[in-house]
């Protein structure tokens, strides 16, 4: 496989990866809590290649997920007691945390070759360097195949729980008395986020990696009337945006990474603006032929 | 059949630090339509929240035909009030209605076609069938309440909680919501709503609790529902009786 070739795949599997999760997220608005976790596993993921030296390590992303998910239980929990309000844990925890992670980023700690860019915006050139080989032959990098257990991982979830998580997205409390164990799901949820994040900060950094899960689903969002529709316009919208975004960034010779979030943003901007004025427009037709009331 | 579809012993519930609900002790009858009434902020949406297990109580729980909630959810149903979920999220009027039916699905069992005729018949009960298509995020107040009732009865429970199932609805969806109620009651099934329009308690309701953080009065409409009960839940003072009971 060119490494061309081999870096296209991985930024469409990363930006695939993130997006689906992300569709639960948008509709939970949970926009901010992946922001949050984004900072709070930069220390994880510091510490973590303190023991492994090696930033792909699957101990390494799933200690730095883990770490994220404590955070966000307790914050929950913060939240919960009363203590503190609101987004408040949030913005209390979070960015004490990140700061944690670039002190330790910058004082070099345990030798991270990760400089401050890389960890705000990644670098996917940087992380498809290494490549695997089968047999002799090479497969792409390495780090596609870290990116594939993580999309197959969030498939396979919502596959098996789709029905559960509509309901308990929708309306918790309602799920709740129907018996279902909504913390429980929260929870498993959380931590597939939290693990997403952490494996594709290789490639995106810990700010564009909240563009990556949380744009394609909010531009699904203002298309789609149905869920599965919106699952399946969030795939291609982050798919599409992945190339394109690869794209951009090629010909203007910038970050990778960067040219899909700039991508992303654009086309939620575009759809944005599209569904506004398609809504105002249907909204005159609307008055002039009044609806029958009911 | 037990007479007692539901009761709580001695109930207590507190956000934080002041309860919201002390020793409340409740007793619904079975086959009843039962008001809970109170002013606004009088814990009525929490009593019932905290009686589903939603809430944990300080103190006191609930049972349901005399047995803790765990052994007899499939009989339970709640319809929260229509104003707590987004109705933006993407999905049709037939999509939220087969929620009613998510209880008994097992792990990896998606609804079928049982599940959505059962959501069908619920949507022709409560008079909505045409709009089983529509997307959510175009239907007016009452058509909301129609279809969260639609969902409660997708469930099919003995016993339902309905939280302010009148509120903010045009006449039409009011006859219908009222019809359901009514017919639940003579197929012997317990409905207990949270309301708050005194006007209409006696005509919808059977029994009445009159709830301020306490229980001030319980019992048939005739027994609880008296003048003297309503202005201690609503904190009138004796002397302005002016034109406060219609
Ligand atoms: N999630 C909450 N956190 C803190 N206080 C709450 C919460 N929900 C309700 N309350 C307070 O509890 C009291 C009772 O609320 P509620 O049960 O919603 O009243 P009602 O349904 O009778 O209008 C009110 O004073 C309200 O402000
Ligand atoms: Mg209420």
């Amino acid at each position: 496989m060119s490494f061309l070739v081999g870096t296209v795949l991985l930024a469409v599997v990363t930006a695939v990866a993130c997006a689906l999760p992300g569709v639960f997220v948008v509709l939970r608005r949970g926009s901010m809590l992946v922001d949050a976790i984004s900072h709070a596993v930069l220390p994880g993921i510091v510490v973590g290649y303190f023991f492994t030296h090696d930033l792909d390590s699957p101990l390494l992303i799933l200690g730095a997920a883990l770490a994220g998910l404590v955070v966000v239980l307790g914050s929950e929990y913060l939240g919960r007691s009363g203590l503190v309000t609101g987004d408040a844990p949030q913005g209390l925890v979070f960015p004490a945390l990140f700061s944690v992670g670039v002190i330790l980023v910058t004082l070099n700690f345990a030798n991270v070759h990760l400089d401050t860019h890389a960890v705000l915006v990644g670098d996917l050139n940087l992380a498809a360097f290494d490549q695997a080989t089968l047999a002799g032959i090479s497969i792409g990098p390495s780090y596609l195949y870290v990116m594939l257990g993580v999309l197959l991982l969030n498939l396979t979830f919502i596959a098996a729980c789709y029905p559960r998580l509509t309901v308990t997205s929708f309306d918790p409390l309602f799920a709740r008395s129907l018996g279902i164990g909504v913390r429980r799901l929260d929870t498993v949820f959380m931590f597939l986020v939290s693990l997403t994040v952490t494996a594709a900060f290789h490639a995106a950094g810990a700010i564009l990696v909240v563009a990556l899960v949380v744009v394609p689903a909010a531009t699904a969002h203002l298309l789609a009337s149905r869920l599965l529709v919106m699952l399946a316009l969030t795939v291609g919208i982050a798919a599409g945006g992945a190339l394109a975004g690869f794209w951009l960034a090629y010909a203007l010779d910038a970050a990778t990474s960067a040219g899909m979030a700039v991508f992303c943003g654009l086309c939620f901007t575009l759809t944005l603006l599209g569904t506004r004025l398609d809504r105002r427009h249907r909204r005159r037709a609307a008055r002039r032929q009044p609806l029958p009331v009911s | 059949m037990c007479p007692v579809a539901c009761r709580t012993r001695d109930l207590s519930f507190a956000y934080g630090v002041d309860p919201v609900l002390r020793g409340v002790d409740l007793v619904v009858p079975t086959g009843v339509v039962m008001g809970i009434v109170g002013p606004n902020g009088a814990g009525k949406s929490t009593l019932i929240k905290a009686m589903l297990g939603l809430l944990r109580p300080l103190n006191g729980g609930a049972e349901f035909f005399g047995q803790p909630l765990a052994a007899v959810r499939q009989k339970v149903g709640y319809m929260p009030q229509s104003t707590t979920v987004d109705w933006d999220f993407p999905a049709r009027v037939l999509d939220v209605v087969t929620m009613g039916t998510y209880s008994g699905l097992g792990w990896l069992r998606r609804p079928g076609r049982p599940e959505r005729d059962r959501a069908l018949v619920a949507l022709e009960q409560t008079g909505i069938p045409e709009l089983a298509g529509q997307q959510i995020g175009e239907l007016s107040g009452g058509q909301r309440q129609r279809v969260f009732l639609a969902r409660a009865l997708a469930q099919a429970p003995e016993l339902y909680f309905m939280d302010e199932p009148f509120q903010g609805i045009d006449a039409r969806s009011q006859q219908a919501i009222l019809g359901v109620l009514h017919r639940l009651r003579e197929q012997g099934r317990t409905v207990v709503i949270v309301h708050h329009d005194l006007a209409t308690v006696a005509d919808y309701c059977d029994h009445v609790t009159l709830l301020n953080r306490r229980v001030i009065a319980a019992g048939s409409v005739a027994e609880a529902f008296t003048r003297a009960n309503i202005r201690e839940a609503y904190e009138v003072p004796d002397a302005d009786d002016s034109g406060f009971l219609r």
